[in-house]
């Protein structure tokens, strides 16, 4: 029995909302059982249905935006276990052993590399006050979330057990090392173009904006040994003011 | 004035504290979206915009990975955008000046955020505590509204911070823009470069990549070099 | 330069530890012992594609890796050593490999457990160990990621 299309969408809308009762004795769990349901309804019903809830019904966290890989390789595996495939562990077994490398790879690919690279592009519009900036923002985040959602659930459904080699393809890890490259590039960017205003402000040379280099590695180097960015901008903030009302 | 534009900021909050987590995270929820959404819907995108602008990097490099949490820079975002668009009509400061202030004052309170996000995914193993029973007792067609639920636990959360946000900056926001009015003006365009050499460095500050620092240094020769032929 | 840092973690090898604490503490070599681990091979396969390619990982059984750890081949790298559960850091300690502090950071709730932080629950079997090996001078602490604060776990 194969799902039908709208079953897989249902499925995939559903899993929007995984995260909506995290908690930390299973974290997302409720949520995983939530995003299944459509389907499980399909496969199970009445004794047997309870009995997949409760197999389910354990200790879950991966990243939201991965997550329909693993929920897609649960469906097929849940389907050959129906037909008498034995894949030689449980399904259970599979979850937990992708769960974690997922989370890694998708915090990594995700929060660490195109959020803040997104982020980055988008204020070098919003600074000089345009407002293409938190549009692109959306875009060029939201595209690769989207991909990955609704890639992860056919390659997930389609290849079973195989969507770990589908995730090594990937390579998600090594791209997110070559975004973060590019964050620092657009970074270096950004740091000249504050750079650039603060001589606007005195009126003074452009050259003096290679004084912006050392502040950002100082207060790089403040936040390396763990000072909060917050402290950070709350002194040096009422450090300006005190100037400022003295002169 | 004060409470349509209130209610307005509450519902975006609220929407900005779904997406978060609970629902979709589309990321409408980063300060360069939440801020502007706001001040837009207020009638003031430029000062959402730069609001939005200056708190965007700050809390970046906090993720929100596994269990932890970050920082609120949501509600902070929302909060501070609808705290700068009323002290703007009422004290006609610039809209620079009122947005830095609006955030040096608000931000601390945001750090009530974590505590009200925690105590909402706590409540959110009531949950599934009772589905558990519902389970054991053989009961499954509850199990989809008690995940549901959650939802009203995460809003609730937002509500709270919110509230914090907003409270605390109609509190101490006049007097601050009372006493160093002049001084705010002055500073307001340092203040404005500062934010986001803050967030360069707490960002490069978790990065770990090969030839980094050749890298940043190489743009960043390069960008002013750039900058200076126009 | 040796281990720069011992954690109890159930989840192993994700994101608190490739995107927080692999830059917090410079390291650049992620040793996992765990035995259960060591027998899936797929599992293994999809941990190490999780790391950047940068960064050395040897995964295996605990029998194996307190070798690798007291031997020459790691002694210029950063090692974050990473254990599954309480138990396992208690035996690689026994076995040899020496650690002054122990970092808990995430061994989830079930039934019967105490829970301590957000984070970390503990049964009384793991509450057993780690006396045991605070009682051997490992100072045992609590630290989800780099930017909370770090208290001592009792």
């Amino acid at each position: 029995m194969k799902l039908p299309r709208s079953v897989l969408l249902q499925v995939l809308s559903r899993s929007f909302l995984l995260q909506a009762s995290w908690n930390y004795e299973q974290m997302q769990s409720l949520g995983l059982i939530y995003a299944l349901t459509p389907a499980f309804r399909r496969y199970y019903s009445g004794a047997a249905l309870l009995a997949a809830y409760r197999r389910h019904l354990e200790y879950f966290n991966t990243h939201p935006y991965l997550a329909t890989t693993v929920i897609g390789a649960v469906l097929k595996l849940e389907e050959q276990a129906q037909h008498g495939i034995d894949p030689g562990f449980t399904v259970g077994e599979f979850k937990s052993a992708l769960v974690a490398p997922c989370a890694a790879m998708g915090d990594a690919f995700f929060w660490g590399a195109m959020r803040p690279v997104a982020a980055v592009v988008a204020l070098l519009w919003a600074f000089h006050g345009s407002l293409w900036g938190p549009v692109f923002f959306i875009a060029l985040f939201n595209l690769p979330h989207f991909w990955f959602r609704v890639q992860g659930l056919i390659k997930g459904y389609g290849g079973g057990v195989r969507v770990v080699s589908t995730l090594q393809r990937w390579h998600l890890s090594d791209w997110a090392i070559c975004l973060k490259q590019v964050l620092v590039v657009l970074l270096g960017f950004f740091a000249a173009v504050i750079g650039a205003a603060a001589t606007d402000n005195l009126d003074a040379g452009i050259a003096w904006g290679l004084c912006v280099a050392p502040l950002v590695l100082g207060l790089c180097a403040l936040m390396r040994r763990r000072v909060s960015p917050l402290l950070v901008v709350l002194v040096l903030s009422l450090l300006l003011l005190s100037w400022f009302q003295l002169h | 004035m004060f409470f349509p534009a209130l209610g307005v900021t509450v519902v975006v909050a609220i929407l900005c504290g779904l997406d978060r987590t609970a629902a979709g995270q589309f990321m409408i929820c980063r300060p360069i979206v939440a801020a502007p959404l706001t001040g837009w819907l207020l009638g003031e995108v430029a000062i959402g915009l730069q609001v939005g602008a200056m708190l965007e990097l700050l809390w970046l490099g906090r993720l929100p990975v596994g269990a932890a949490i970050p920082p609120d820079d949501s509600q902070v975002a929302v909060g501070c955008t609808f705290l700068a668009i009323m002290s703007h009509a009422q004290t006609g400061m610039p809209p620079q000046a009122v947005a830095a202030a609006s955030l040096l004052i608000s931000m601390p309170f945001g750090k009530a955020g974590q505590l009200f996000d925690r105590l909402a995914r706590l409540a959110n193993a009531r949950l599934l505590n009772k589905a558990e029973l519902a389970l054991d007792s053989g009961r499954f067609e509850g199990l989809e509204r008690f995940h549901l639920r959650g939802m009203w636990h995460f809003a609730a959360a937002s509500l709270a911070t919110l509230t914090v946000v907003v409270g605390g900056g109609l509190l101490c926001l006049p007097l601050f823009l009372k006493y160093l009015d002049g001084p705010l003006v002055a500073a307001a365009p340092w203040i404005w470069l500062l934010f986001p050499l803050a967030g360069i460095g707490s960002l490069l500050s978790g990065l770990k990549v090969p030839r980094a620092s050749l890298l940043f240094g190489g743009s960043f020769v390069l960008g002013l070099f750039i900058l200076a032929l126009r | 330069m040796g281990i720069v840092l011992v954690r109890v973690d159930n989840r192993l090898i994700h994101g608190q530890i490739l995107e927080a604490w692999v830059p917090a503490v410079r390291a650049d070599c992620i040793v996992v012992a765990n035995n259960q681990l060591a027998e899936i091979a797929f599992q293994k396969l999809l941990m190490e594609s999780a790391v950047p390619k940068g960064i050395k990982v040897a995964i295996g059984t605990i029998e194996e890796m307190v070798p690798l750890l007291r031997s020459e081949e790691l002694i210029d790298r950063r090692v974050l050593l990473l254990f599954a559960n309480p138990q396992d850091a208690l035996q690689a300690h026994r076995l040899g490999v020496s650690f002054v502090e122990l970092n808990l950071g995430n061994l989830h709730g079930g039934k019967n457990k105490k829970r301590l932080s957000c984070t970390v629950a503990l049964n009384d079997g793991d509450i057993v160990q780690l006396q045991a090996l605070e009682d051997d001078g490992v100072k045992v602490v609590l630290q989800c990621v780099p930017s909370d604060r770090q208290r001592l776990w009792r």
